[in-house]
């Protein structure tokens, strides 16, 4: 799993505690049947060196489907467990030290509870955000909830892969997912359930109703080329996603900034986001200014 | 550090303490690899950029950010080309979403031919993206008022130009430069116009806590040689600044003691010009 390509719908979590009497592995599986395509190993009760049996265990799981690995809080299990990455709470190491630990190919992510803990974070170079608590949540008790307003502005701002967290069941996910978030994790509503594959099922399938739905709105009328204005000029293109139209030009792996009609569109949604007939798109880059 | 040994405060903006008061602009040089020199011998860690579109006819990367990948410097993209503060947010958004921290220098230009800035729009801008969590460092007109509603408005430092951008001229009105440093309660970076290293030591010792200069140094004879004139002119106005200059005078005041001058020479003494006052100075 490289960092550069990392992206993720579904995030589940374990929570042994949410299902006694029914095995951790058992559990986890079924979320991935049912469409999580990520998962951590989070246990704030046991020693990390008692866990090294779960992870190896869930890290055999996840190479099986094929989605990352992620161990909560500790760096030198993530490396012992072969996960493909560590996450991080707000009072645990800075994401340096954690990088420095686990070298430059492992995903680091982070959760932040305010705007201004995100854009820290994506300074500090995290390769993904949690954004929360949305809503009150059992597996966080006491931690105030920092509501959809804040999902809202991630949406605005934040450019990196960000998942909404905390208290998000079936009931409230479409309002997450109106607030603009593209990616959920839940934690108790999938592990709780008696049937986690259907609950992942059903999340997962409401967030790529999501998705097509935006890309519906934006779909092209017809086959065959669209005309847009591409940094000032008419173009004429049979690129039907954003992430085609820079690859064409060459300019995939540059740091360049990507606006369509006046909305900055993050690097991580380029080949998600589909170019509509007159569509005004401004690729930009930083050059010698004083 | 020189400036440490002799207790100079450090500069620092948006919590951020800076190794370097002087700021370096990377338009206009010669070459990337002289820019790179420049950038060395300047010591400077804040690096301003402008943003602009990718040129798609060239597939050569023009992008500046190639050369200076893995440096640990500060990047203060500008808003130049902008004309209102909508546009200036615009720029300052595309500028943060490259991921290079949230530092912008707001620059509103109103007129062509001095492309002063537009005092209004600047002061809406700087509230705007203060508001939006970036670390604002508007380029301004030398007003003392303005420079201290900006940082009302939230600036993290004001940048008053000295004269207008690339003109060389340094610092044409030095009364209110020295105002706006002292009523600051930010940095103050004097900005665009200054000429060589005697204006960029000046402007330290009237009180500013940096500069920021691009054409001097990238159109300079020799870019390097400058950019460590400048640096060292920097440097050097901190220290005189923190010294303490003497106050002017109309005349002179001798730095010797009159005592203990000699006697002329007895046969020279009749001389007519000598004979009504001595002057013991020097």
């Amino acid at each position: 799993m490289s960092r550069a390509a990392f992206d993720f719908r579904l995030y589940a979590i374990t929570a042994e505690s949410c299902h006694p009497g029914r095995d951790l592995i058992e559990v986890m599986e079924a979320a991935i049947r049912g469409g999580a395509d990520i998962v951590q190993l989070r246990d704030k009760e046991t020693p990390p060196e008692r866990l090294l049996g779960q992870a190896r265990a869930l890290r055999e799981l996840t190479r099986r489907y094929g989605v990352p690995f992620i161990v909560n809080d500790y760096p030198e299990l993530a490396l012992e467990a072969e996960a493909d990455g560590v996450h991080l709470g707000q009072e645990d190491m800075p994401i340096a030290e954690a990088r420095r630990l686990l070298g430059e190919d492992k995903i680091i992510g982070i959760s932040t509870h305010s705007i201004e803990q995100a854009r820290e974070a994506v300074r500090a170079g995290a390769d993904y955000i949690g954004v929360g608590p949305v809503y009150p949540t059992p597996t966080k008790p006491g931690r105030p909830a920092a509501g959809l307003e804040y999902v809202r502005q991630a949406a605005a701002e934040i450019a990196i892969p960000w998942v909404a967290i905390g208290g998000i069941t079936l009931d409230n996910a479409d309002e997450v997912l109106d607030a603009g978030a593209r990616r959920l994790c839940a934690v108790s509503a999938i592990v709780g359930s008696p049937d986690p594959e259907a609950v992942s099922r059903e999340l997962k399938a409401r967030i790529t109703a999501r998705e097509a739905g935006h890309a519906a709105d934006a779909a092209p009328p017809a086959e065959g080329p669209i005309r847009l204005r591409l940094n000032g000029r008419d173009t004429e293109t049979t690129a039907r996603t954003l992430g085609e139209l820079i690859e064409r030009h060459g300019l995939k792996d540059r740091r360049i900034v990507a606006e369509v009609d006046g909305e900055i569109v993050a690097r991580s949604e380029w080949s998600r986001t589909l170019l509509k007939a007159g569509a005004a798109v401004e690729l930009v880059h930083f050059r010698g200014g004083g | 550090m020189h400036e440490a040994f002799y207790r100079v405060p450090p500069l620092v903006i948006g919590g951020r303490t800076l190794r370097s008061r002087l700021f370096l602009g990377t338009g206009r040089f010669p070459s990337p690899a002289v820019m790179l020199q420049a950038l060395e011998a300047s010591g400077a860690e804040v690096v301003t950029f402008a943003v602009r579109r990718v040129n798609l006819d060239e597939t050569a990367d023009d992008s500046v950010l190639q050369h200076l990948e893995g440096r640990d410097l500060i990047y203060l993209p500008n808003t130049s080309g902008a004309s209102s503060a909508t546009e200036a947010v615009r720029i300052a958004k595309l500028a943060r979403a490259a991921g290079l921290g949230d530092w912008v220098k707001v620059e509103i230009s109103a007129d062509p031919r001095t492309l002063l800035p537009d005092p209004i729009e600047t002061l809406k801008a700087t509230a705007m993206l203060a508001e939006a969590g970036f670390t604002v460092l508007p380029y301004t007109s030398d007003d003392p008022v303005l420079c201290r509603r900006l940082a009302e408005a939230g600036a993290a430092a004001v940048m008053p130009g000295g004269s207008p951008i690339g003109t060389g001229l340094g610092i044409l009105n030095p009364y209110n430069l020295r105002l706006i440093a002292e009523e600051a309660n930010v940095p103050v970076i004097v900005d665009a116009g200054l000429g060589s290293a005697a204006d960029a030591a000046q402007a330290i010792e009237l009180g500013a806590s940096g500069i920021l200069v691009n054409t001097p140094v990238a159109k300079a004879l020799d870019p390097v040689a400058m950019a460590r004139a400048m640096a060292l002119a920097v440097e050097a106005g901190a220290l005189s600044r923190a010294a303490g200059r003497i106050p002017k005078r109309l005349y002179a005041t001798a730095s010797s003691d009159p005592d203990g001058v000699l006697e002329p020479l007895s046969d020279r003494a009749a001389e007519p010009a000598a004979a009504g006052r001595r002057v013991t100075g020097g």
